[in-house]
């Protein structure tokens, strides 16, 4: 009896999952009524299943619900007491005044709390990309040192794609790219290596700010070009990063046509 | 800053409190209401299994539900249930990474050769064993659960995400973030794995 190929043992759990196609589910099936050790191993995974979901699940704990929902409320208080110490009322005309000078610094300060939210999360994801990216088989879907296989990878896939330059020569090899989400909108990530170090960089629309930092353990830096606002990610030193941002933004010249 | 405001902010009429955040937060609110609220209890429990333990885990839903609400306006209208749980995944493995970056295994710290063996190399595929012994198998709810708590963290998320909350390919590569191929040898990989721990258990 031959052992399962890994094909085999992939198929199997397709099959098992109900994600395989009407046709090639129909071919197995015919496979399992013919193969006694596949269909043991099917067994197998069917009494797994079972023993699986027995495990009694427990319910969310009582009043996890209300504290979420009173920290909700909280955080939606603490956004109108910015408008509500903007009150001022000696004579209408002082209101008046008061109310649009109110409105003008309250709603900027919303804007400038929003948007620090904004950036504070966008290194916040960038990072997590980063680190989902560590804790695949490889931090990258498109493995290749080639830029003229990376770039049009990324082409492929997002509305917008970086240059993609190889920086081997200044201790910086491409290893690949990945698509990123951030903020829900998908964008072209280039991972690349120094020493045993893997660098993350992604490219986000340009015009944003997102200050140098460090979250999680690993450090934020990046700067914008007219194109894109670049961030990468590393657990390098800061020095080293900013040796990448030299290195990159020499090697990146202001993009041909795309 | 005008700190006396709250004095006359007595003499202020009601509508003057009304200030358009406050509508825009409504509707936020309305939205967390309709998009995150239905899947909190899945949440948790993914959560739960992700840290291995329910305090932890009513931490992660806390900020996760924090996180979505701030992020409501980004939700697209596609899949609330997968948008939902990509969040509460991803706080929870920042929050590991923050707070016991031991319990995750990080590939990536591995050799090459152990990324290999961990990842693709079958501790069954090595063992011939017949159609009788394969049926042999079996375990109940106690053990599977202990063994399910030892696997590596990428294993596991994909197992519960597929047998607990009963998640497609498509929709598990999407909150993991990873291609369909990965998560299908993750699959497979994470359910021999699991095979193993129960075969050597007594």
């Amino acid at each position: 009896m031959a052992l399962l190929k890994d094909d085999d043992e992939l198929l199997l759990n397709a099959y098992f999952d109900g994600e395989l196609d009407p046709v090639s589910a129909r071919e197995f099936e015919r496979r399992l009524e013919r193969d006694e050790t596949l269909k043991a191993r099917h067994d197998r995974l069917q009494k797994l299943r079972e023993a699986v979901r027995s495990i009694p699940q427990t319910g969310m704990p009582a009043g996890l619900q209300a504290r979420i929902q009173a920290r909700l409320d909280a955080e939606r208080r603490n956004n109108n007491n910015v408008t509500v110490l903007r009150r001022r009322t000696w004579s209408y005309q002082a209101l008046a005044a008061a109310a649009v000078f109110g409105a003008v610094i309250s709603s900027s300060v919303m804007m400038t709390m929003e948007q620090f939210g904004q950036r504070d999360s966008v290194a916040s994801e960038v990072v997590a990309g980063h680190i989902r990216g560590l804790l695949a088989p490889q931090p990258y879907d498109i493995a290749s040192s080639d830029r003229h296989t990376v770039k049009p990878w990324f082409t492929a896939r997002l509305p917008a794609s970086p240059q993609v330059p190889d920086l081997a020569a200044q201790g910086f090899s491409l290893l690949g790219g990945r698509v990123d989400v951030i903020g829900h909108n998908p964008v072209a990530t280039i991972v690349y290596k120094h020493a045993a170090h893997t660098i993350s960089l992604t490219t986000l629309r340009s015009g944003q700010s997102v200050p140098d930092q460090t979250v999680s353990g690993y450090n934020v830096r990046s700067w914008s070009d007219p194109d894109f606002t670049y961030v990468a990610v590393s657990d390098l030193p800061g020095a080293d990063l900013t040796a990448f941002e030299r290195a990159f933004s020499k090697a990146a010249p202001a993009p041909e046509i795309k | 800053m005008l700190q006396e405001g709250s004095e006359g902010s007595d003499r202020l009429s009601g509508q003057q409190r009304v200030s358009v955040p406050i509508v825009q937060n409504t509707d936020e609110r309305a939205a967390f209401d309709e998009v995150f609220v239905p899947h909190m209890s899945e949440a948790y429990r993914l959560a739960q299994w992700l840290t291995g333990n329910a305090s932890d885990a009513e931490d992660i839903v806390q900020e996760a539900a924090i996180r979505a609400f701030r992020g409501i306006k980004n939700f697209g209208a596609v899949n609330a249930r997968a948008w939902s749980l990509t969040i509460v995944r991803n706080t929870a493995f920042s929050w590991l990474a923050k707070n016991k970056p031991k319990t995750v295994v990080y590939l990536n710290d591995l050799s090459a050769a152990e990324q290999q063996e961990l990842e693709y190399e079958g501790l069954q595929g090595t063992k011939v064993e017949t159609p009788e012994q394969i049926a042999l198998f079996k375990a109940d709810a106690e053990e599977v659960e202990k063994a399910l708590a030892q696997l590596p963290t990428q294993f596991r998320e994909v197992i519960v995400l597929r047998e607990l909350n009963q998640m497609s390919y498509r929709d598990i590569a999407e909150i993991t973030n990873v291609p369909i191929g990965t998560v299908m040898s993750r699959l497979s990989r994470g359910r021999e794995l699991l095979l193993a721990l129960l075969g050597n258990r007594k």
